[in-house]
């Protein structure tokens, strides 16, 4: 893999060239960034990927489950096993989805699942993302280019091809297409992502589509074709979020959205992947009741282990919180991207102090959770090694089955004093290479 | 019982051509235990494409779109419609214990609710209390429009003392939400002639009372509901979206009275 190291700056040159970009809002100003790649893979074994194959099915098949029961039945919360606060006054939680029955019954159809790999070789989930959870095509073209520059390396290791992404996002959306074309969704080109949408969409044999290209009509959707007869849209595998996807029906002034288009999907008469409304199942209160939903919906133990969680809601859990404060890491259940996270050890007396009072006069909106000692990955500095943080994002697909595509998004922490490892918080990304024995 | 007849004038002018206009019409009477509809006819133009539509909540509608460049929208409902009964017996739907987006408490909410707590002695969470909490919100929330928008909250519009029956509304569900009573938002007309009018449903003994803070009473058979929802941006009876610049005007005329 050393070998890789001398390709490092002309592959991150064809990275800035394709546009693989981030974009960050930093004191409310928009920065658009490069997302450096280390050529240095994490490297999981095969024994090790059946692991989390198995655990990441386990996990997406329950939260999918308790989608479905969320805006239907609501089963969980009238056996009791998850409060009525953490579900109906979650941001995440859409009443406009109440009764829609989904394609397949699939909510989230791709689902980003954030783990990290504890000292101890343990692995930890550290959030779900079930939204539309963004960087798949990042490991991908890293492959391509790595493999293009290098391709002795491919030939000595055995390692799982991960360019099958696209077949398997392709099988999802066919899986739940109800008749017409597959569109992937963009808001446009200004799109921090919009490298990724193009990608995906380019890749998977999908149209790219803007909002103002699908209109909608006799409760069908439409593509506009600019010559020739409009077509049908039986799936829409939409990057835009849900509060912009249709101003009819969530907010008004979205100029990015589709009028009328959850119309047509509560008719049954389209796909939206992923569903709107699965913010309900990823914020990070309900994190904590992921092993219950398991327990729940499937009769099994999890396999994959949360991080040891606390929740200021909870009495018992409120005092160890504000006991052991300083060696927690808080987090506001409303926040996503890395922002609201703050680090006890980080305070001085004074701020824990304040810290205090705040969880105490909004418990709802408080996790907190034992700071997680997780391995270094070794990232190329300059002329040696330096060792970083780095977590994983697994992606799991879900089209009737559910399978985890054999590769993923390490992501790791420029600043070597930092735990905080997103991709918004200016960090970078590697290649992740699954053995095949 | 009570039979009703209902005018709905909707019209919006706009400065401009526009078009691609989108727009999601919610004047259907609500059909339920209480309400049933005996007649009804809807007409809305210029439209190339009408469906009629149900959202996450129950509300019915009319989406449509007007595609070509046009400087105008026009909608007339009118009907009859049964209203017996002033409880509607119904579960619970668990997002209405909740605040929304409208209804956050601040301050002067979390006062108001202390204030009456003492004055009442107990914290009102049954029919006469929530009686009193209206009577005590009417004597100190003054009725003048053009004072609130579509945007404002619950808890600024009580700062300000000053709005209209969306306002009114808002602060009840706020108040009952943080007393502990589920409580939603209506969207409807009332008899004698003017605007589309709001109010609260509060939930308990296993149902919905209707509270009109607006008029200090309670909501009776010579009111007509159309939608519900958490807060106005649930239940607004009508929305739209155009291309183009347009400043627009909306006049709307409602004219509801009791038939044989």
């Amino acid at each position: 893999m050393r070998e890789l190291v001398g390709h490092m700056e002309g592959i991150n040159r064809l990275l800035a060239r394709y546009g693989v970009k981030f974009g960050i809002y930093k004191n409310k100003e928009f920065h658009e960034q490069l997302f450096p790649f280390d050529p240095l893979a994490r490297v999981i074994t095969a024994e090790e990927f059946a692991y989390l194959e198995r655990g990441l099915t386990q996990r997406v098949d329950a939260l999918n489950g308790f989608l479905a029961d969320i805006y239907s039945d609501k089963k969980i919360v009238k056996d009791g096993v998850i409060p009525e606060d953490f579900i109906f006054s979650s941001k995440g939680y859409l009443p406009q989805c109440e009764g829609i029955t989904p394609p397949k019954r699939i909510y989230s159809h791709i689902s980003g699942i954030d783990l990290v790999q504890g000292k101890d070789g343990s692995w930890y989930i550290l959030e779900d993302n079930l939204r539309i959870p963004s960087g798949a095509s990042y490991p991908m073209i890293a492959r391509e280019l790595t493999r293009q520059a290098s391709p002795e390396t491919f030939t000595h290791t055995q390692l799982v091809d991960n360019r099958n992404y696209a077949d398997m996002l392709k099988e999802v959306m066919d899986s739940v297409n109800t008749g017409g074309i597959n569109v992937v969704l963009t808001p446009g080109r200004y799109n921090a992502a919009f490298f990724e949408h193009s990608y995906l969409a380019e890749r998977s044999g999908a149209v790219l589509a803007m909002p103002q290209d699908l209109y909608v009509e006799g409760n069908r959707l439409y593509y506009r074709q600019y010559q020739g007869t409009d077509q049908q849209v039986g799936t829409v595998y939409r990057r835009i979020s849900d509060e912009y996807l249709d101003p009819l029906c969530f907010e008004p002034e979205s100029l990015i959205g589709v009028p009328g288009i959850m119309d047509v999907y509560r008719s049954g008469n389209v796909a939206l992947v992923n569903a709107p409304g699965n913010g309900v199942a990823d914020d990070k209160g309900i994190y904590y009741f992921v092993p219950h939903m398991v327990k729940y919906y499937l009769g099994e133990e999890a396999i994959l282990k949360n991080a040891p969680t606390y929740l200021a809601f909870y009495e018992d859990d409120r005092r160890f919180i504000l006991e052991h404060l300083e060696r927690l890491v808080v987090k506001d259940v409303s926040e996503a991207g890395g922002y609201g996270v703050v680090f006890g050890s980080d305070l001085s007396k004074e701020k824990l102090e304040e810290l205090r009072q705040i969880i105490m006069g909004e418990p709802r909106r408080f996790i907190a959770q034992e700071v997680i000692d997780f391995i270094d990955l070794d990232i190329v500095d300059g002329e040696s090694m330096a060792p970083r943080k780095a977590d994983l994002r697994a992606f799991v697909l879900s089209s009737g089955t559910t399978r985890v595509w054999p590769s993923g998004l390490t992501r790791f922490s420029r600043n070597p004093d930092s735990f905080v490892v997103n991709s918004s918080q200016g960090g970078g990304f590697k290649d992740t290479w699954v053995l095949s024995r | 019982m009570k039979k009703l007849h209902f005018l709905y004038q909707m019209r919006l002018d706009l400065s401009q051509m526009v078009q691609d206009h989108h727009f999601l019409i919610r004047c259907i009477p609500m059909e339920d235990d209480n309400q049933k509809i005996e007649q009804f006819a809807c007409q809305i133009t210029p439209a190339d494409t009408i469906d009629q539509v149900q959202d996450g909540f129950g509300n019915l509608g009319y989406a449509g779109a007007v595609r070509a460049p046009h400087d105008h929208l026009q909608i007339q409902a009118e009907g009859t419609v049964q209203v017996s009964g002033v409880f509607r017996r119904e579960s619970l739907h668990p997002m209405y214990r909740f605040q929304s987006a409208y209804t956050v408490p601040g301050d002067g909410i979390r006062r108001f609710l202390k204030e009456t707590e003492e004055e009442l002695g107990r914290l009102p969470g049954d029919r006469s209390g929530l009686q009193f909490m209206m009577n005590r919100l009417s004597g100190r929330f003054v009725y003048v429009p053009g004072v609130t928008g579509v945007k404002t909250r619950a808890e600024e519009a009580l700062t300000g003392g000053e709005g209209v029956c969306q306002d009114y509304a808002h602060i009840f569900i706020s108040l009952c939400r943080l007393a502990g009573v589920p409580a939603r938002y209506v969207a409807g007309m009332m008899t004698g002639e003017g605007q589309t009018h709001a109010w609260a449903e509060v939930w308990m003994d296993g149902g919905w009372y209707g509270f009109d803070p607006t008029n200090n009473r309670m909501v009776d058979e010579t009111y007509i509901k159309l939608t519900h929802g958490r807060d106005f941006a649930d239940g607004a009876v009508d929305k739209g979206c155009f291309l183009g610049f347009a400043s627009q005007t909306q006049q709307i005329f409602v004219k509801v009275e009791e038939t044989a």
